[in-house]
């Protein structure tokens, strides 16, 4: 019996160190993974993520802080586009003890039926929506009231606020029910002003101290754009669209020098406020920068500016107007259908001469002319920016859609389509030295400390200083002698040209009805402004006409608002070396 | 010598003294850890409060800043350019005209004159003390005023 003991003993004194050792290995690999696990070598990072979200769960939670979009500004740092906050108000009726009492107060004041009001109150629901939207004025009393009445639940929406209503709403824009930015400067620059939601861990454990929950402000916004101005053309073109029984129409007015939009007007428009009550789309999409049109007469100034520029043609240079051309086949009569005998450079412009126009392409030949277009930016966007912009549509030699006949019709803005805003940029060019701006709208960014400043930048010389003068000279020539008086401005030296185009269709041109267009820059010897004005479909059928004269009386307009002195004063100026400058550059 | 020797006779040969020993060492530890809990309890307390307030002063923080904005945008709509003209007519103003406009020169002066810088005459830097104090200075100081402020034996005796 002792020596049996004594056997086991020995076995397990035998079997122990094994024991011992198997268990060792099994804690040292249990540890091994402990500090693998705690250390989380080898964890993917969504695994990392979830354990780290599990031990986070019971101690804190994820907020998301909403962006605060930025505010946009008109030149002169009027708000153009706010936020602001409504309120959605709903109750819950099964903790309303008085149901009359609060259905009574409730529907005074959000202008509800007050029958309607207390049936809703007087069911057991847990939640009911009283009003979906209401201005946080009634929002703020209704949080007054909840101090009172329990069940009242108050939910603030953020929205986008328009103050000065439809002005300028088609370069500013919308902000959707998504909050996505469309349309305009609002679409355009939607990153810069929407900031960025992110998420914010806050603990849930009482003793640890709040994290400042501030929202991400999106940029501040401000435009070229002068409300005044904006106003200005905005009326003016109102007024014009009224008098000339058009259908629609465009006021445009730039800085030549830095390509500083001041004004973009169009008729029809919008309220940015009330967009979803818009039944035609096409309201939203401005038509300044994507409405092609073909232009008419004033592309005759971009045509002799090319051919001077190439030097095929001197302003002395004369040719003998029989008052029609054949070119490809296609026969071109003036306007008047009358020859007009020997005729030198600038009359062919005073005199809008169809024919004129299309024997200086002719003799500048597809090549030179076509080069020159396209150094005026005809047939490509312009760049702004701003959502939506067109490119425009002219046929070069090569392109099926171009034959001979095109060269002569393109020369007075027939056969090709520009829109409003490439037109503009072209002839600012003209005012500008030789020297074609980039247009843009907006002026600065303002992202807390950091201020972004556009600088002016140039798309391009398409013609000298030299021959800039001398179509401005042209163009000087056009408003003093050509349009008797309909576009002058007593005091003041204005250069300018008008255009009458026909409405292609797709069997021909429209009989009868006519774009009707007038541009202008003034005070010509140094211009400040340069303004286009476009009416669609008007009662009468010329643009010097119709055109003309809304041109003159925003340019009467504008020299009182941009403090432009008539041009003895300036002279007076300019002999003891000062300049008058309103808009600074 | 004499006092260890009592001590370990007391404590070493009186068994009923070692409990209550344990007793009291217990018991003061209970009042210890009550005491630190209670500062704690008071310290968090603290703590949640002004955690609390803190909320509520972001929370108000936020609805002045949503308030500012609200009014923002009011002043921008109350100046809204259809808003002024209305208001401008009422009180009598008219548009004004080309021809009601008087520009008066003024002889020497040039808007977009070249800016010059305005000459900046060097003045002589006045010497400013240089501090230099030191503790035993101050101390030193401080001495020689309190001495001179000691009456002499001949003062204020007639």
């Amino acid at each position: 019996m002792q020596q049996q003991q004594q056997i086991q003993e020995e076995m397990f004194k035998r079997r122990l160190p094994v024991v011992i050792f198997g268990l060792l290995i099994v804690s040292i690999f249990l540890l091994g993974r402990m500090v693998s696990f705690q250390f989380q070598y080898q964890w993917a990072p969504e695994v990392i993520n979830y354990l780290e979200g599990l031990r986070n769960s019971g101690y804190s939670q994820t907020l998301r802080l909403a962006a605060a979009r930025g505010t946009i500004y008109d030149r002169g740092l009027q708000a153009l586009a706010v936020n602001t906050l409504e309120y959605r108000v709903g109750i819950s009726p099964n903790l309303v003890s008085d149901p009359r009492q609060v259905a009574t107060q409730l529907a005074a004041l959000l202008n509800l039926d007050e029958l309607d009001t207390f049936e809703k109150l007087s069911t057991n629901e847990p939640y009911v929506l009283l009003a979906a939207r209401v201005s946080a004025e009634i929002g703020h009393q209704v949080a007054e009231l909840k101090k009172d009445i329990p069940g009242i639940n108050i939910e603030p929406i953020a929205r986008r606020s328009y103050p000065q209503g439809t002005l300028a709403a088609q370069v500013v824009g919308f902000v959707g029910g998504d909050l996505e930015g469309y349309y305009g400067v609002e679409g355009f620059y939607q990153e810069q002003l929407a900031g960025r939601e992110r998420d914010e861990q806050v603990s849930n454990i009482p003793f640890d101290l709040p994290v400042d929950r501030e929202e991400d402000h999106g940029g501040n916004i401000v435009l070229t754009i002068d409300r005044d101005m904006q106003f200005l053309a905005e009326s003016e073109l109102q007024t014009a669209i009224a008098e000339s029984g058009s259908r629609s129409g465009t006021i445009l007015i730039m800085n030549p020098r830095n390509g500083d939009i001041l004004a973009m007007a169009s008729y029809p428009s919008f309220d940015p406020n009330t967009y979803f009550e818009v039944d035609d789309a096409s309201l939203l999409i401005n038509p300044a920068i994507s409405q092609q049109y073909e232009p008419g007469s004033v592309m005759k100034v971009l045509t002799i500016a090319s051919a001077l520029e190439k030097g095929t043609i001197t302003p002395q240079d004369t040719y003998v107007d029989q008052g029609s051309i054949e070119i490809g086949g296609r026969t071109i009569e003036n306007w008047d259908r009358q020859a007009h005998g020997v005729v030198d450079m600038t009359q062919i412009l005073v005199q809008s001469l169809n024919v004129g126009a299309a024997t200086v392409s002719l003799r500048m030949g597809p090549s030179d002319f076509y080069s020159m277009f396209r150094a005026f930016g005809i047939g490509r966007p312009t760049g702004i920016d701003l959502q939506g912009e067109a490119a425009g549509t002219m046929y070069v030699p090569g392109d099926e859609n171009w034959s001979e006949s095109n060269l002569g019709a393109n020369s007075y803005g027939q056969g090709v389509a520009v829109t409003p805003l490439q037109m503009l940029t072209a002839v600012s060019a003209i005012a500008n030295d030789g020297l074609m701006m980039q247009p843009h709208v907006v002026r600065q960014i303002i992202d807390g400390d950091i201020v972004q400043t556009s600088q002016p930048s140039a798309l391009g010389r398409p013609i000298s200083a030299e021959t800039a003068e001398i179509v401005t000279n042209m163009m000087v020539a056009v408003v003093r002698d050509g349009l008797d008086g309909n576009a002058s401005v007593p005091g003041y030296t204005i250069a300018g040209k008008t255009g009458t185009a026909e409405i292609p269709s797709p069997v021909g041109y429209e009989p009868g009805v006519s774009i009707v267009s007038f541009i202008g820059f003034l005070p010509a010897d140094d211009p400040q402004v340069s303004i286009l004005i476009k009416l669609d479909r008007p009662s009468g059928y010329w643009g010097s006409q119709v055109a003309a004269p809304v041109f003159r009386r925003l340019a009467e307009r504008l020299v009182i608002l941009l403090k432009i002195p008539p041009d003895d004063v300036r002279a007076a100026l300019a002999e003891q070396g000062g300049v008058v400058s309103e808009i600074d550059r | 010598m004499a006092l260890t020797n009592w001590f370990e006779h007391t404590f070493k040969r009186r068994p009923w003294r070692t409990q209550r020993q344990a007793i009291a060492l217990v018991t003061l530890s209970f009042f210890v850890a009550i005491i630190i809990g209670a500062l704690y309890l008071a310290q968090a307390a603290n703590v949640s409060t002004t955690g609390r307030q803190l909320e509520d002063l972001i929370l108000q923080r936020n609805q002045l800043e949503q308030s500012n904005e609200q009014i923002r945008g009011e002043i921008a709509r109350l100046q809204s350019v259809p808003r002024l003209r209305d208001r401008a007519r009422e009180l009598g103003f008219v548009d004004a005209t080309v021809g009601s406009i008087e520009y008066l020169p003024v002889l020497g002066y040039n808007p977009d004159r070249d800016e010059r810088p305005a000459i900046v005459i060097q003045q002589p830097e006045a010497d400013v003390p240089v501090y230099d104090e030191t503790f035993l200075g101050w101390l030193q100081q401080q001495w020689d005023a309190f001495t001179s402020q000691q009456p002499t034996s001949s003062e204020g005796q007639p």
